[in-house]
């Protein structure tokens, strides 16, 4: 009798495993100091959040279960993605003399609609953790949990890092855009360890480097089929990450997760690497 | 071979257990939305708050909690310290320097920073790399062990790969480990001098490799000299992180871009080679809908 209910249990057990497969959704129980701390500037804002949905293009039906009827609560997929988009859209400084881009250089390669950054696309979460986020072609920019669990072993869950991954992501859609291949590795990069990047098996880029101002505001996008005039993903997020840390109105927590994660990608996935590094080491 | 048995009645109760909870979880599921949302318009359950505009305006600016407990209440303190700073914008900035800077010789308010990144590691990455940044920039001696100690925690070998074949876990150490290493050299003794040296060369990320490489080079006076120390020990192939370009928080495009002309004269073998795939030539205009602007601030 013991036996049968054991074997029972593990019945059980087994098969609500495998439903929570079949529903599984990010931990959605908390959210990152940075996630709170840039919330609290805005609160539950209705224009914008209304705005947003239609210009990532985020749906109902990938997002329901994410906090897309629940969007004032921070703890929740929608509300952390639109969060990062609030950063895209309002923090910037867009210094001239000081900025890489622009807002609306960044706000192109994030947002949905196409044109000149890229063909249009639209947001969708994923469960997997085998990526931060991932660009399937024709039109899917996906992000995944490690940009939203804030217990997972993540470095990257705060609005910095996933709104720089908006904008990779959004890189390889530009790649399609304009016809090059972006290295031909297994991952829509150069394979690797190649250089000095680190990553293995792929997921390697090379810095396409250029001065402060080269770049009026509002073209990012431009190239020119040779490396004068060209960016890579991981280059555009680091880039991003670095206007954020140095040339932005963020919470301190959200420059400083943004500074963090552009000098690590600078320090360990470029062939020609180190890329920049955004601002002195000192410590705050 | 290839043997029938008969099933024993304990095999059947599981066979019916098994289809039972199928057929629950498959009603379940028939329960759960299936009609196409798209254009549904998102909701929230709370009414609409004020406009960012004014829940900035009435934000109290300039105005850090101080860092003055000692015993217990140095916890507290330090909790409200982080929770500020985190918050805290680029005009406040100065203003938590000096309330660091004050709390330099509080060995209790140390011990609470140190307990707080110790907890926050656990749960929260971003307070985390936070308050290790706050203490770094107290400068406070009493300090330099717990960097110490931070900085050699094991590295680990495994955790949740990434197809590119980023180990997360790794990562997440290594971005907090290279911020302690910046409060390591921020302190700028022999001993935590010699500690950043060691992780210059030692250390099993290139995150924190290159950072304890800038941070050390950042710090010292004398840089040719440091230049010279750094080249005793970093890597064979990373000696041009030591040229790392960087650009400086409100540093202009002239100066910036002169560092950067210098140092792409000095590494010529670091151009990249021309895109790989057939750049397409064709105009398209915003060919999709969307929104317009976004609602003012």
């Amino acid at each position: 009798m013991r036996s049968n209910r054991t074997i029972i249990l593990c019945l059980v057990l087994l098969l609500g495993c495998m439903s929570t497969t079949v529903y599984g959704v990010c931990n959605q129980s908390t959210a990152s100091q940075a996630d709170r701390d840039l919330w609290n500037m805005h609160g539950c804002w209705q224009d914008f959040f209304l705005w947003q949905y239609r210009a990532y293009d985020v749906r109902a039906n990938d997002w329901s279960n994410r906090g897309y009827f629940d969007c004032c609560n921070v703890n929740l997929e929608y509300p952390k993605h639109w969060n990062a988009s609030y950063l895209v859209t309002y923090r910037l400084n867009d210094n001239n003399d000081q900025s890489w881009h622009g807002t609306i250089d960044y706000r192109a390669a994030a947002e949905a609609a196409g044109g000149n950054f890229h063909d249009r696309f639209f947001h969708l979460a994923i469960d997997d953790s085998d990526v931060y986020g991932r660009f399937t072609p024709p039109d899917q920019v996906k992000t995944s949990c490690l940009l939203y669990d804030n217990n997972s072993a993540s470095a990257n869950n705060n609005p910095a890092s996933r709104a720089g991954d908006f904008i990779h992501e959004g890189w390889h859609a530009w790649n399609q855009r304009w016809g090059y291949n972006g290295g031909g590795g297994s991952c829509g990069h150069f394979n690797g360890p190649n250089g000095n990047c680190s990553m293995s098996p792929c997921g390697c880029d090379y810095f396409y480097f250029h001065g402060v101002s080269v770049y009026v505001f509002g073209a990012m996008w431009e190239n020119n089929g040779t490396a004068s005039r060209f960016h890579s993903p991981t280059q555009v997020q680091v880039e991003f990450l670095c206007d954020v840390a140095d040339q932005s109105s963020a919470p301190a927590s959200v420059k400083t997760a943004a500074r963090a994660d552009a000098n690590a990608r600078s320090a360990a996935r470029f062939i020609n690497g180190p890329g920049y590094r955004c601002g002195n080491p000192r410590p705050w | 071979m290839f043997q029938i048995t008969k099933p024993s009645g304990q095999q059947l109760l599981l066979v019916l257990v098994a289809i039972a909870l199928l057929i629950f979880v498959a009603a379940c599921r028939r329960k759960a939305p299936t009609t196409v949302l798209t254009g549904q318009e998102p909701q929230a359950k709370e009414p609409a708050g004020s406009p960012p505009s004014k829940i900035q305006a009435d934000r109290t600016l300039h105005n850090p909690p101080a860092l003055t407990a000692r015993g217990d209440d140095a916890r507290k303190a330090v909790t409200a310290f982080i929770d500020w700073a985190g918050a805290s914008l680029p005009e406040e900035h100065e203003d938590g320097r000096k309330v660091l800077a004050g709390a330099r010789e509080n060995e209790d308010i140390v011990k609470a920073f140190a307990a707080e990144i110790t907890q926050a590691q656990r749960t929260d990455h971003s307070r985390a790399l936070l308050a290790l940044s706050l203490l770094g920039e107290m400068g406070s001696p009493s300090a330099e062990e717990f960097f110490r100690q931070f900085v050699n925690q094991p590295f680990p070998e495994s955790g949740t790969r990434t197809a590119e074949g980023e180990i997360v876990e790794q990562t997440a150490l290594a971005t907090l480990q290279a911020k302690a290493i910046d409060g390591l050299a921020y302190l700028n003794s022999a001993s935590a001098n010699e500690e950043v040296l060691r992780q210059v060369g030692r250390h099993p990320s290139i995150i924190v490799r290159s950072e304890a490489i800038s941070a050390y080079l950042w710090n010292q006076k004398d840089k040719e000299a440091a230049r010279r120390t750094l080249l005793q020990h970093v890597r064979k192939g990373e000696e041009r992180y030591i040229d790392q370009v960087i650009r400086e928080e409100g540093e202009s495009a002239a100066s910036f871009n002169s560092k950067l002309d210098a140092y792409l004269k000095a590494h010529p073998d670091i151009a990249p080679p021309a895109p790989e795939g057939q750049r397409r030539e064709y105009g398209k205009a915003d060919d999709s809908p969307n929104p317009g602007a976004p609602p003012k601030h």
